[in-house]
């Protein structure tokens, strides 16, 4: 008898008691919220979690990275994907600082995260402790919230805070600090989860005000030469459907930033091409002609825009946006509507009139003819047998018929993706635009292609970004995940030289590099792959990559010393676009 | 033209907030004249007054929006002068050895409204209410004695409205303390 009372006082099946560690409560609240798949990597201030997630392995599929970083921007890839946070789970110390910058770039990048970080025992909070590192500090300004929790019993009440902030309004990064003793401590008070539906210092407004919609219709209706600008917040919103009604009734049309590719189809009629420093002729240069501009879930980053004093002033302006803070910032609204583009469009529908606004469309038309004989038509249809980026990424583009999951980096070749690459399926673009960050895309592209496995997941990186997280091939490689990887490789830090080269006299410091042989590395990380530089083998090269059911990577040597047009220089009104 | 706004923040009481709300005016290079933290009426309510100069009020205006978007913030509201009450305090201490001229305790209580608070040894400490241009000028007077110290707190201030701070916060149990 007295056996079994010992037995019976021992936590045999930590799972089912209702007594938790801090380290099983956490477990616990993520199984309860609905995750499924988790980034992270492991340390010593982590440990009991990692101890407790042996029990939840069946549950919880932890995904091992070889680098912090990259659990933060697979997590990213992920959460992009499927509209839901990533979470990343790693130690205190340096293990919590390789996250800043994923952290930072899902701040600039409206990307729901939660990132469980570890922490030193309790009492040896500012003793500068062995990995020990101020991360809520650090964190502050690049998270949404952030919150050190020390008493285990605060555990799921955090983390359904933290799914909530993180997945709703505006998305964003929150990161949560779990002390190693938090950890490991019994929770004093049963386990109970029950998830965040609402805060009361924190009320994000979807459905927009009445007289803000009406407002707003007014102004569209009243239009001669309205255009659209749509924004990533389209595709948080998931409101691709609605778009592309509303612009139909109203035959306005429509540009999509960077981040809001694939929001409208690249074939439809209404589309006209993407706004910024890279984008095209007519849709930059005509956001000056216009006389409603409406811009729909876009921050007008400095990128879009140029200079300020000179965008858009002759027109109205209608900002569709979920955070408020958002309004007037850089661009002043005549008819703000804060709310979600979804709730927003949908409101706006009934009142807008049918138009057709054709005459005005031909004007993007003829700007178009203009980029296609300059520009276009020299990257796609060139004598010689090098390759240029952009006739590779229109034939990847033709031969996944535009349905495929584009990830990028940062620099020429994610331009030129941007430009070539015809989105025929929405959410189906993945980058770093606000941050800018190189090295995003090899992670980010196995973080989505875990959210979609059915999809076919392409990255398109140049050669300097892949090495600044190639150590996530070995990630790759270990889930069997069929990410297809095309390294654009130009032997440059191609969008630096390119600047050196029309903005500093042609004085190239330091962006030429001595590449390692990429090919070796992906088979010593055990995935195949080969390098292609006869255009003649582009095709046939493109096919192998698209065949295979393995992770695989192709190299693509391209022109050393190609410039991505047109141009708009940094500062410049959007009028002056360089075409050559 | 410089003009002077007070900023008064409604937060939750939560840890690390007050770093998190002057991130904000770092990031943007505003300097941050005063600030005060205190508690409110209601329960788990703190109170920021923060008082900034600057030309132009579309800053600020972008500023107060910024400062909303804190996820503990309740309500956030920017101030001219002439909306709001407000008052500061200041203390000093005088050396007052053997020998030297004497305090004129009378002036001081009278005609500046001032009153000793602490009386040492060798030297008082004098408390006076007001705003920063009467605290200045109470500074300049009080400079024929030797000042060993001087210290003046952040601006606190109420809104001109005969609305309370409840009505302001979002619909909850606002429990007063």
């Amino acid at each position: 008898m007295g056996k079994t009372q010992i037995e019976a006082t021992q936590p045999t099946s930590t799972q089912s008691s209702n007594f938790k560690t801090g380290a099983q409560a956490v477990m616990q609240s993520l199984v309860e919220q609905g995750v499924s798949t988790i980034f992270g990597y492991p340390g010593g201030a982590i440990m009991p979690t990692y101890d407790a997630l042996f029990d939840y392995r069946d549950q919880l599929k932890h995904i091992l990275v070889r680098h912090e970083q990259g659990a933060g921007h697979a997590a990213q890839g992920y959460a992009r994907m499927l509209n839901k946070a990533g979470v990343c789970l790693v130690t205190s110390g340096p293990g919590a600082t390789n996250l800043i910058t994923p952290i930072a770039d899902a701040m600039l990048d409206s990307t729901p995260l939660v990132c469980i970080v570890g922490q030193v025992k309790t009492n040896l909070l500012g003793t500068d402790a062995f990995q020990e590192c101020d991360v809520i500090g650090m964190s502050m300004p690049i998270t949404k919230w952030n919150y050190q929790i020390v008493d285990p019993n605060e555990i799921p009440e955090i983390i359904a805070k933290a799914f909530y902030i993180a997945e709703t309004g505006r998305p964003g990064p929150v990161l949560i600090e779990i002390t190693r003793s938090a950890q490991a401590e019994m929770m004093s008070i049963p386990f109970e989860y029950k998830k965040c539906d609402s805060i009361i210092s924190y009320k994000p407004r979807l459905e927009p005000k009445e007289e803000h919609v009406e407002a707003a219709a007014k102004l569209i209706n009243g239009a001669k030469r309205p255009y659209i600008l749509a924004g990533h917040g389209v595709l948080i919103a998931q409101a691709e459907n609605e778009l592309k009604e509303f612009v139909e009734k109203t035959g306005i049309p429509v540009a999509t930033t960077l981040l809001g590719m694939s929001a409208m189809d690249a074939d439809h009629p209404l589309f006209v091409g993407w706004p910024g420093m890279h984008g095209n002729y007519g849709a930059n240069v005509l956001t000056n002609s216009c006389d409603v501009l409406i811009a729909i879930g876009m921050r007008f980053d400095d990128r879009i825009t140029g200079d300020l004093s000179t965008y858009a002033k002759q027109a109205k302006v209608v900002h569709i946006e979920v955070d408020p803070s958002e309004i007037d910032k850089n661009v002043k609204a005549d008819a703000p509507v804060v709310g979600d583009a979804k709730a927003a469009l949908k409101a706006l529908l009934p009142l807008v009139k049918k138009a057709d606004h054709s005459e005005w469309r031909v004007e993007f038309k003829k700007y178009d003819d203009e980029e296609y004989e300059k520009i276009t038509k020299k990257d796609l249809y060139h004598e010689g047998n090098q390759i240029k980026m952009g006739e590779a990424i229109a034939l990847l583009s033709d031969k996944t018929k535009g349905e495929a999951v584009v990830v990028t980096d940062v620099g020429q070749h994610q331009m030129i993706t941007n430009r070539y690459y015809r989105f025929k399926k929405h959410n189906s673009i993945v980058t770093s635009g606000g941050a800018g960050t190189m090295g995003f895309a090899l992670p980010a592209s196995f973080g989505a292609k875990v959210a979609v496995p059915d999809r076919e997941v392409v990255a398109v990186i140049g050669d300097g970004g892949f090495q600044m997280t190639l150590q996530e091939l070995g990630t790759i490689a270990q889930s069997g995940l069929a990410v297809k990887i095309i390294i654009l490789n130009n032997n440059f830090l191609g969008m630096v030289r390119q600047w050196q080269s029309m903005f500093f006299d042609n004085r190239y410091s330091f962006v030429e590099l001595q590449n390692p042989d990429f090919i070796t590395i992906a088979k010593g990380f055990g995935i195949d792959g080969h390098t292609v530089s006869d255009r003649n083998n582009l095709g046939e090269s493109l096919d192998t990559l698209l065949n295979s059911n393995k992770p695989y990577l192709l190299e693509i040597i391209c022109e050393k010393e190609e410039n991505v047009f047109p141009m708009v220089p940094a500062g410049a009104c959007v009028t002056k676009v360089m075409l050559e | 033209m410089l003009t002077t706004y007070t900023i008064s923040v409604f937060t939750t009481n939560t840890i690390g907030l007050l770093n998190r709300i002057t991130i904000i005016f770092t990031r943007r290079r505003l300097n941050i004249e005063c600030l005060t933290v205190s508690e409110t009426e209601r329960k788990g309510v703190s109170r920021f007054t923060i008082v900034i100069r600057n030309e132009n009020r579309e800053i600020v205006e972008k500023l107060v929006r910024q400062i909303r978007k804190i996820t503990d913030v309740l309500a956030v509201f920017g101030y001219l002068d002439d909306e709001i009450v407000f008052n500061e305090i200041a203390l000093f201490k005088i050396a007052t050895p053997l020998g030297s001229p004497a305090l004129d305790v009378k002036t001081i209580n009278l005609d500046w409204n001032a009153k000793v608070v602490h009386w040492g040894l060798d030297y008082v400490v004098v408390e006076k209410n007001g705003s920063e241009e009467e605290i200045n000028e109470f500074y300049a007077y009080l400079k024929q004695w030797e000042i060993l110290e001087y210290i003046k707190s952040g601006r606190v201030a109420v809104g001109k409205t005969e609305k309370g701070l409840v009505e302001y916060l979002p619909e909850g149990d606002w429990e007063i303390v």
